[in-house]
């Protein structure tokens, strides 16, 4: 059933369907929202679920591993100094192989204190061993979540999906809702590797020794890499449910491109628009929408990418020091492949500045312009500041 | 489920079924929690040391009877002081500093009314006999006070009262609006159950003490101040002027005088207030003629504000200086007095204002300016070698047994609470004597101090669990207030100022077990543990022990690696944490 909802609500629709058992989180903008339908749909008996009220994330991800390590499905929504408290408790989540899911709205990290959207924070746990999705529309991110369910209980690791501060989170747009019978069939209820049990106390995750510490490791990064495998069948499945799929990186008009934007999150609908235009000038662009960053699709990126001379990687974040972060990872993905290319990172809509089409045909501009810029790392919509004061 | 993917892959989890108990992170600890219950500023302020905090926890679970009981092992006479106290420990609650004082006073009354009307029979602390006997002249509330705790402590007592009626100034002084006689009579009978025996018209004259020395082991004199201090002023014998303590003594008797027309009431302690408030209700109209101000009067703001509701006057800075009769009437000529500077007790200093006189026709005046002892020998000696002198008692040793002089006779704070508190005193101390003479007696009293005031406690003399708790008297600051709400006082339940003006009927009403308990649930608990668990609840350590049985909470210094949560989330300052290997 169509229904137009706002993002958070989408997120917390899906979490309904998947008949999450546990929910914890601690309020910040711009994630309230999600929370809080939830706890009305416990409060309202909507949902057979407990809703624990924690005073920080950290604490709500400690409950959430607790919960979990109980064989329940649990879930809790966070954003930017949130998710940067949960950190320690990342580790241990997907090291205990406890498959939670998160909604990660994506929002600036302080200071300026700023509560607009911005990667940072979750690109900041890129290393945490937790799956990461960016989504692009309010449907995506209702069948991502529950995709992420069903995936991050297939391989026992964590999964974020991760949506764009209020470009996403709180917009209204029409998303199909799947019938909680759709859902059942995608998704069966958990069946945890290992649960912990009050009649037969033992602790999980004592001291381990070098002697098995780095197996753990090893079997955590082969989980990784089984979702790359996994991928596309689940994804026919979801297909067959809910007759939709999104694939783990969108190529769009790429084949033929002389230049390709490679985006993810909302900017990438931006890049549709900037792309069909461009197209109708006879222009050979195409865009490169990044869905899955972890495990990250390298063969896919590859594909897409083979043969095009100019790739253009629009970044919402910045890893200081070197520059956007997607544009590493392209950069990466690209490295020992025979070929001619030239990777431009551009850096825009930091704290959530709007990104446009007219910057996006700015970059064009100045990347098809003669042999193109000089600098491989560019900062897009600078503006003039006073320093005045002190 | 029409999967095509069914995919897992093993796991390897670590897992041990070990204790975790082999990690002592007790090891870790440099600061060291423990419980450690300390003193309410009530129970300090109390005259008689009542543990208010255990008595408001008791009476917030709904143990009345414990409640009543922790009462009576400090005070015999809950109903009285529930009535007639001045409640020093409302003006000391640290709930004052959040939003207003616990009503500790109508709470000791409920307990008292409860008890009766349950016909409770309190199970106190005994001691075995002593086989020695005590004889108690007068039975106003230092000697019923001194009765009871004799009996406690294992002695024989006989109490001689020259009234045909036991009570002293409970019963001949105080109204019946105040204090209903039949309140007065549970109290009493209550402690004449417990052994006490009150020989009633035994007029103890100088011959029949001195006979009294030689057949009991010590004696405690405690007959009150009953001689109305003249005024030393003309005109102090023209037929219509009466002292102040005669009428009362007359009203409670059962007589009704005619009170008609103006009746000037000298002086500003309970006693002239109590005159004038009986007057009112006797028909007439009373003025209260003060030489000071009212905010130096030394009765009881309640009791003041009580008589203005009623219609009586209150006539400040004029000092009487005749009374003449005139007209069948009398003319009372007073002075303006001013106030110059302060007096050594921090009251303003009076002095005439000028030459200036005015006069007041009167129908009747009564003089209630103090009371002194009604025979002499009455009086304590003189401080010497043969008698200590402790807080609220004169203890004497110069001829034979000991005696001790108690309420009014020893001087000091003029109230029912402190002659209470005099006569415990006094039997504490003359115990003290008893097991090891006079050289223990100072060490003795001083162990059992609520505190840092005078007060004492018969839970501690007795050995009780009161005796652990440390003597530093708990701070608002010290109150972790995150734990409360701000909740507000209950009102007292009173009769109308024109129902009161209409009978002798006691004022204050009774109040409910529901209201009683959410008003003592207000209390803080300074200082006590009252088993909220905050302290198990919080400790990450899983160290605080719960013991079932006992209800008592342990540490486990095993596994406490001190940091101090528990303390400071311990609401009421019941814990306290200390360097480790400090002193």
């Amino acid at each position: 059933m169509k229904r137009v909802v706002e993002g958070s609500q989408a997120v917390a629709e899906a979490v309904r369907l998947a008949k999450v058992q546990v929910i914890s989180a601690y309020p910040i903008t711009p994630q309230t929202h999600i929370v809080e339908i939830l706890a009305d749909y416990v409060s309202q008996g909507r949902m057979k679920a407990r809703f624990l009220r924690v005073e920080s994330e950290h604490s709500c991800m400690a409950a959430l591993i607790g919960a979990q390590s109980m064989g329940v499905r649990t879930f809790t929504a966070t954003s930017s100094q949130g998710l940067a408290l949960m950190h320690e408790l990342l580790h241990w989540a997907s090291g205990a192989r406890l498959p939670i899911v998160m909604a990660e709205v994506n929002r600036a990290l302080a200071p300026g204190w700023n509560i607009w959207s911005d990667q940072s924070d979750s690109l900041s746990q890129r290393d945490t061993g937790w799956m990461q999705f960016y989504c692009e529309d309010s449907q995506e991110v209702l069948d991502t979540t529950l995709f992420a369910y069903r995936l991050a209980e297939t391989v026992y690791l964590p999964a974020m999906v991760v949506l764009d501060a209020f470009f996403l989170s709180h917009t209204y747009e029409p998303v199909d809702i799947p019938s909680q019978e759709d859902v059942d069939r995608f998704l069966p209820p958990y069946e945890p590797a290992f649960q912990l049990d009050t009649k037969h106390p033992y602790a999980l995750s004592p001291l381990v020794t070098p002697n098995a510490y780095m197996e753990m490791r090893h079997e955590m990064s082969a989980a990784m890499e089984d979702v790359l495998g996994l991928y596309d069948g689940l994804e026919e499945e979801m297909f067959r449910a809910f007759g939709r799929r999104y694939g783990m990186v969108e190529a769009i008009e790429c084949r033929d491109a002389r230049v390709v934007f490679v985006t993810s999150g909302t900017v990438t609908s931006t890049a549709r628009i900037f792309l069909k235009k461009l197209r109708e000038r006879g222009e050979k662009v195409g865009v490169l929408k990044v869905k899955l960053f972890r495990p990250f699709p390298t063969e896919e990126v590859r594909r897409a990418l083979a043969g095009v001379p100019k790739v253009v990687v629009v970044d919402r974040n910045c890893s200081f020091g070197l520059g956007g972060i997607f544009a590493q990872e392209i950069r990466a993905a690209l490295c020992n492949v025979p070929g001619e290319r030239r990777v431009y990172g551009y850096i825009a809509g930091l704290g959530g500045r709007d990104i446009t089409e007219e910057l996006l045909e700015e970059i064009y501009g100045e990347v098809t312009e003669g042999k193109g810029p000089e600098r491989e790392n560019i900062w897009k919509g600078l503006q003039e500041v006073s320093h005045g004061g002190r | 489920m029409d999967s095509g993917v069914a995919f897992k892959r093993r796991l390897y989890m670590p897992r041990t079924s070990m204790t975790t108990e082999g990690n002592r992170t007790g090891s870790w600890r440099f600061l060291r929690p423990r419980y450690e219950e300390k003193t309410s500023p009530c129970s300090a302020a109390c005259p008689v040391g009542e543990d208010i905090p255990r008595v408001e926890m008791l009476v917030t679970q709904g143990a009345f009877k414990e409640a009543w009981e922790t009462i009576l092992l400090e005070n015999p006479l809950p109903g009285v002081c529930g009535r007639v106290c001045f409640h020093p420990c409302e003006g000391k609650c640290n709930r004052k500093d959040f939003d207003t004082p616990v009503a500790i006073h109508t709470l000791e009354r409920f307990l008292s009314d409860t008890a009766f009307r349950n016909e409770t029979k309190p199970v106190l602390p005994r001691r075995p006999p002593t086989g020695k006997r005590v004889a108690v002249v007068g039975s106003g509330p230092a000697g019923l006070s001194a009765a009871w705790f004799l009996t406690i402590l294992g002695y024989e007592c006989d109490v001689l009262e020259a009234m045909e009626e036991a009570g002293g100034l409970l019963r001949w002084g105080i109204p019946e609006y105040r204090l209903p006689r039949s309140e007065l009579q549970r109290e009493i009978g209550r402690i004449v159950d417990e052994g006490v025996r009150i020989h009633t018209g035994e007029r103890v004259k100088k011959e029949r003490f001195e006979e009294l020395r030689t057949r009991y082991d010590a004696l405690l004199l405690g007959c009150g101040l009953w001689k109305n201090r003249p005024l030393g002023i003309s005109g102090e014998d023209v037929p219509g002027v009466e002292d102040g303590l005669t009428f009362l003594r007359r009203v409670r008797g059962g007589e009704r005088p005619a009170v008609g027309g103006v009746n000037a009431i000298i002086g500003g302690g309970n006693t002239a207030v109590d005159v004038a408030r009986s007057v009112v209700r006797l028909g007439g109209e009373a003025v209260i003629v003060y030489r000071r101000r009212r905010e130096d009067m030394p009765a009881f703001f309640e009791e003041i504000e009580g008589a203005l509701e009623e219609g009586v006057e209150i006539k400040e800075l004029l000092a009487p200086s005749s009374i003449a009769a005139r007209n069948g009437g009398l003319v009372l000529t007073l002075r303006r007095m001013m106030i110059e500077g302060k007096d050594k007790d921090g009251r303003g200093r009076i002095v005439p204002a000028g030459t200036e006189t005015l006069s007041l026709e009167v129908a009747r005046v009564f003089v209630a300016t103090g009371a002194d002892t009604a025979e002499t020998w009455h009086l304590p000696p003189a401080g010497n070698d043969k008698t200590i002198r402790l807080s609220r008692c004169l203890l004497s040793f110069e001829e034979g047994v000991p005696v001790a002089y108690v309420g009014d006779l020893a001087g000091g704070d003029l109230n029912v609470t402190a002659a209470i508190a005099s006569g415990k005193e006094a039997v504490m101390a003359l115990d003290s004597y008893f097991k090891g003479g006079c050289g223990t007696i100072l060490e003795d009293l001083s162990s059992c101090r609520v505190g840092d005031g005078t007060s004492l406690s018969m839970e501690i003399y007795l050995g009780g669990a009161r005796k652990a708790r440390s003597r530093h008297v708990v701070t608002y600051e010290e109150i972790n207030t995150d734990y409360f709400s701000f909740e507000p006082r209950i009102t007292q339940p009173r009769l109308l100022p024109d129902e009161r003006r209409l009978s002798f009927d006691e004022i204050e009403m009774k109040l409910s077990a529901g209201t009683a308990m959410r008003e003592a649930g207000r209390c803080f608990n300074c200082g006590i543990c009252n088993g909220c668990d905050n302290c198990w609840l919080y400790c990450p350590d899983v160290a605080v022990i719960r013991q079932r049985r006992s209800g008592e909470r342990l540490i486990d210094y095993n596994y406490c690696k001190g940091c101090g949560l528990c303390v400071v989330e311990c609401p009421r300052n019941a814990m306290a944490l200390e360097e480790e290997g400090g002193s």
